[in-house]
């Protein structure tokens, strides 16, 4: 019973070691400037955005890198699927839970067709992400004639950014996500063809309906994460030349920290906390007002350290703990 | 199977979408009735001496395809002008650096253009140089050489010239700005500064300008960062690359935010500045109503500088925006027309055979109703602020009447001309 | 079985007649259109080039499966410091060594990075990509007016020339076609590619194959920033910024399997980086307006690439 809860309790210790660390690091940094981490409701509607944001994005980058396919046009699906259930709904005068179903509804609709160009052309992931990237921002800059869309006096379709909402976008969005793919069957599919897909195809798992699951899923996510960028301003700037794939960038580092806490917890809690993480790096780079070039190179330091922990445990931690040292020393 | 459906896919998308691309901006100038009144017109009137006949191509540099001022640029060109007038206008990619824009007049030489406007000024000392190589001529649109680059350039056989406004026009419109709101009594200001960290010129003139306004509004003593002239000032943007908090004397300038990250980090921040508590004035050296509109707490007034587009007037009548010096559309015409004699070899030169370098201004609106009445004008396709009536008579103007009228840029200016 | 050899060396040669297709069509449309076409093959070398040179020496890492991201922004940087010294010696010399000394060290300093710290390569470069563009924006700001660094035109001027592009295009392409297709170098970069376990033992050191790819690379991409000095000499902050995606682009237009392994070839760069030219170019001459050009374009790529790697396909969806 005593080791069980001891087992409890450092496996909890490790799932929020990187999140509580990283508060505490932020905190203190803040404190240091004589600035207040929340001071202000903004403060906080900011951190939820971005945790939620960040979340879905990584939910829907990682459910096909971990498949090994790559995937440059997430950023273009929010788009897209924003400009559209936008336009719509802003020229109707339609509810924010409309354009929400609306976002998500396109964003399922052109994850899909992003699936079946895939699975028709045989080409690999990575390139066909290129041409669909830009065929999407094209697109999108021919809806709107290039001008996006603009609805920052539409005080309905502006209302959604708040805790409550972003709560609600984060508790549903991982119910869900965990639910389709670790209670059903086509979960089950997912992972025996994630590690293996050969020995998966030979077994009679059906591939193609799979996939193009995996990328209508990635799409409806796409959808929220277009949605929520779109009504924090009321403004949809256009992009192309892939000026859409930078969207995808914000999830590496909280998909690494989530593969790491998935050792101890279920892997998508771990994405959760690892936007948890970037969301409380990204509001101290709000608090302290940090230049854009500190910024990168601060979050590509921590990408680069993070990983290299991730990938050289064993030998930092016996360096850390001296555990050789220790070990020599008993021996003699 | 898969394979044929997939080429049968692509190539059918592929020549759909090139079918699907006979819009306006891509067809003939005119249908064949319109283009034989435009030659009517043109051989019946005092622009008879140039022959007008013969389609002339004309390539636009554009490093900015996307936002409000570049597209009403666009329709304006695209929508008006190639109607009326025997040209077609090939647009560059939208560019990011001077590699870009030579590679992009490149192309436009390869495709016999004659001439070539530039909306793009990463190097344009290199376009000039290329174009005079390559015997193409070239115009500054909304801009302007700086007086050293004209001393260099002016005498080139095919530099048409500059039409923009100047660094000084810049500098006028942020002080101005800046003014409307000091003139109320306002004491609280926040600065959004665009590409200031870019190193952007007219951004920096623009802010410089905000800040000498306040300056001279914050008292004895009053100084920004102890800079107090106008010059003083300008440099200490170029050596911050950004503007400082602070008070300026009497005047508390709260906030400032820069670049155009759109990231979480700056989103965080924009919203950060507009709740600033005691906020009274966001003065954005661009668009300002988009990024802060929503955040703006209640009673906080927004100033922008950008064109005339549909979403500003949504804004101003919903309390979003309160003042927009904006470029109207039609501002490019006569470097259009500039080009277009040109290419039809009659150049525009000062008497000593200089090139053009003249300087235009905004059109300001601080309510719904004046920007409904400038934008009506400003977004017609049938009746723009410069009609092609109004150009033509700058097809046989000499300099000073060139310039003439281009310094008569008012809204109301224009409407008397008419 | 011979009818079956010449199909596949004809499906080899597909991204070829691509090319060639390509340039039959600029040709036909460009005389319908009366373009200037003398004028437009040289600015077609022009605007090929650079990414042709960065994109061969990427081979060497496509080869083994890997995939760098960051090459635009390593061109920018390399470019930015060989300005710098070139603006402080006024000798080309120093600029080109620098520029290749730079972008080698960067190249270096992801394969051992990745091959120290047990990293994916990739996810490496990914962190690069960030560090190279903050740096970008550093180099300007401490050593430039702010906004650019400029070499003088006047510098730069007598290497802008047609004659002088190809002849470093050819001088890289020979090199890493002598490396690739004539020495072990790559036949083992090849094996490593197809099939790490089996190279692994084999005896085939995957550090060392890291080490020589991400050097070729540098190389290349140091040549690359040389020739955008050259080409434009007045450098921003979005210098070289569409490299990174265009090299990607041209590698797989000229058939290249982005897996690596055997079927790579070193002249997918080149055909590559001269058939996305000739396609701009064309798509040009329809001037269509930014979106529906970029969709035809999207669509093509994909096209293109269908048929140009016909040969490749699997069983399974590849990854």
């Amino acid at each position: 019973m005593n080791t069980n809860n001891n087992n409890i309790f450092t496996r909890i210790v490790k799932i929020a070691v990187i999140p509580v660390g990283t508060f505490l690091i932020v905190f203190l940094l803040c404190s240091l400037k004589g600035v207040k981490l929340f001071e202000t409701t903004g403060n906080w509607i900011l951190f939820f955005r971005a945790a939620a944001s960040v979340m879905l994005v990584t939910f829907a980058l990682s459910l096909n890198l971990n498949s090994g396919r790559f995937d440059f046009s997430i950023g273009s699906v929010a788009l897209l699927s924003s400009v559209i259930s936008a336009s719509i709904c802003n020229s109707a005068g339609l509810s924010t839970p409309v354009m929400l179903a609306v976002s998500m509804l396109a964003g399922t609709l052109f994850g899909m067709l992003s699936g079946a160009v895939y699975v028709i052309v045989k080409l690999p992931p990575i390139i066909v992400s290129l041409g669909v990237a830009l065929f999407y921002e094209g697109l999108a800059f021919s809806i709107t004639k290039g001008y996006g869309v603009s609805f920052v006096a539409n005080k309905e379709l502006t209302s959604f950014p708040s805790v409550v909402n972003y709560l609600l976008v984060i508790g549903i969005g991982l119910i869900v996500f965990i639910f389709l793919f670790d209670y059903t069957q086509f979960g089950y599919d997912y992972k025996a063809l994630m590690s293996g897909q050969k020995v998966a195809v030979n077994t009679g798992i059906r591939e193609i309906p799979n996939a193009i699951g995996c990328y209508t899923i990635s799409g409806a996510l796409m959808g929220v994460v277009g949605f929520i960028s779109a009504t924090n301003t009321g403004t949809i700037q256009m992009a192309l030349n892939f000026g859409s794939i930078g969207t995808m960038f914000t999830a590496f580092l909280p998909m690494f920290i989530g593969g790491f806490i998935g050792r101890f917890c279920n892997e998508k809690i771990g994405y959760l906390l690892g936007a948890v993480t970037t969301a409380f790096i990204s509001l101290m780079y709000a608090r302290l007002n940090v230049d854009s070039s500190i910024q990168q190179i601060v979050t590509a330091l921590i990408l680069v350290g993070f990983l290299i922990y991730l990938n050289n445990e064993n030998k930092i931690l016996e360096l850390v703990t001296l555990k050789n040292y220790i070990n020599r020393r008993k021996n003699q | 199977m898969k394979k044929v459906w997939a080429i049968i896919l692509s190539t059918a998308m592929t020549i759909s979408l090139l079918a699907g691309c006979g819009s306006k901006e891509n067809s003939e100038p005119a249908d064949a009735g319109s283009q034989q009144e435009t030659q009517e017109q043109a051989e019946s009137n005092e622009v008879a001496e140039l022959d007008m006949s013969q389609k002339v191509k004309m390539g636009v540099l554009v490093s900015d395809a996307t936002t409000a001022e570049a597209l009403a640029f666009r329709s304006y060109y695209t929508e008006y002008i190639q109607n009326q007038y025997n040209v077609e206008l090939v647009y560059s990619d939208e560019l990011t650096d001077a590699a870009g824009e030579t590679s992009a007049i490149d192309t436009f030489i390869t495709n016999n253009c004659k001439a070539i406007i530039s909306f793009s000024s990463f190097d344009r000392a290199a376009q000039l140089e290329q174009c005079e190589d390559a015997g193409v001529y070239y115009a500054v649109a909304t801009g302007t050489l700086t007086a050293e680059e004209y001393e260099t350039y002016k005498g080139y056989e095919h530099y048409v010239g500059a039409i923009g406004p100047s660094l000084d026009i810049e500098f006028e419109t942020g002080y101005q700005m800046a003014k409307y709101y000091l003139d109320q009594g306002k004491t609280n200001f926040a600065i959004f500064g665009g590409a200031i960290p870019y190193y952007t010129e007219m951004h920096i003139y623009r802010a410089a300008g905000m800040l000498t306004a306040m300056v001279e509004a914050g008292g004895e003593g009053a100084s920004y960062k102890g800079a107090t002239d106008k010059d003083a000032i300008i440099g200490q943007i170029f050596a911050d690359g950004a503007v400082e908090t602070g008070a300026i004397g009497s005047i508390n300038l709260a906030g400032y935010v820069g670049g155009y990250d759109m990231d979480d980090a700056w989103f965080g921040k924009c919203a950060q500045m507009a709740q600033t508590p005691d906020l009274e004035v966001i003065l954005a050296v661009g668009n300002g109503s988009d990024f802060f509109g929503t955040a703006a707490g209640e009673g906080v007034k927004i100033a922008s500088v950008d064109a005339y587009a549909s979403s500003y007037g949504e804004a101003m009548e919903a309390g979003m925006l309160d003042y927009l010096a904006g470029k109207f559309s039609a501002s490019i015409g006569p470097v259009f027309i500039a080009s277009y004699r040109a290419a039809l070899g009659s150049p525009v030169r000062d008497g000593e055979g200089n090139a053009l370098a003249l300087s235009q201004g905004y059109w300001v609106a601080t309510s719904a109703e004046e920007f409904n009445t400038y934008f009506a004008v400003d977004s017609s396709v049938e009746a723009p602020a410069y009609t092609k009536e109004m150009l033509d008579t700058l097809l046989t103007a000499d300099y000073e009447a060139f310039e003439k009228f281009v310094s008569q840029y008012s809204f109301e200016e224009i409407q008397a001309m008419k | 079985m011979k009818s079956y050899q010449i199909k596949k060396s004809l499906m080899n040669l597909t991204p070829l007649f691509g090319l060639a297709a390509l340039f039959a069509l600029f040709l036909l449309i460009g005389s319908s259109q009366d373009i200037n076409i003398g004028y437009g093959l040289k600015s077609i070398i022009n605007q090929s080039v650079v990414v042709a040179v960065v994109a061969t020496g990427a081979i060497f890492i496509y080869t083994l499966g890997s995939f760098d991201i960051s090459l635009g922004a390593s061109v920018a940087v390399s470019a930015l410091i060989g300005g710098i010294v070139y603006n402080r010696t006024e000798s080309i010399l120093a600029m080109l060594l620098v520029c290749i000394g730079i972008a080698v060290f960067i190249g270096l300093f992801n394969s051992v990075l990745a091959s120290v710290f047990n990293l994916p390569v990739f996810v490496t470069t990914i962190a690069m990509l960030s560090v190279l563009n903050a740096l970008v924006l550093v180099l300007i700001k401490v050593n430039g007016t702010g906004s650019e660094i400029a070499v003088p035109a006047a510098a730069v001027r007598p290497l802008n020339n047609t004659p002088f592009k190809i002849m470093v295009l050819a001088v890289f392409f020979f090199l890493s076609l002598f490396i690739f297709s004539f020495t072990g170098v790559g036949r083992m970069q090849k094996f490593q590619g197809g099939n790490p376990i089996c190279a692994k033992l084999s005896g085939i050191s995957e550090k060392k194959m890291a080490v020589i790819a991400f050097a070729m690379s540098g190389i290349g991409v140091g040549l690359g920033a040389f020739l955008s000095i050259i080409y434009a000499p007045t450098l921003t902050r979005n210098t070289a910024s569409s490299v990174g995606m265009d090299v990607i682009i041209a590698i797989v237009f000229g058939g290249m399997p982005v897996s690596g392994g055997a079927r790579s070839r070193i002249y997918a760069a080149v055909i590559g980086a001269f058939s996305m030219t000739l396609l701009s170019q064309i798509m040009v001459m329809f001037n269509l307006n930014s979106g529906i050009g970029q969709m035809v374009k999207a669509a093509i790529f994909i096209l293109v690439v269908f048929l140009a790697t016909s040969d490749q396909r699997s069983r399974m969806l590849p990854r």
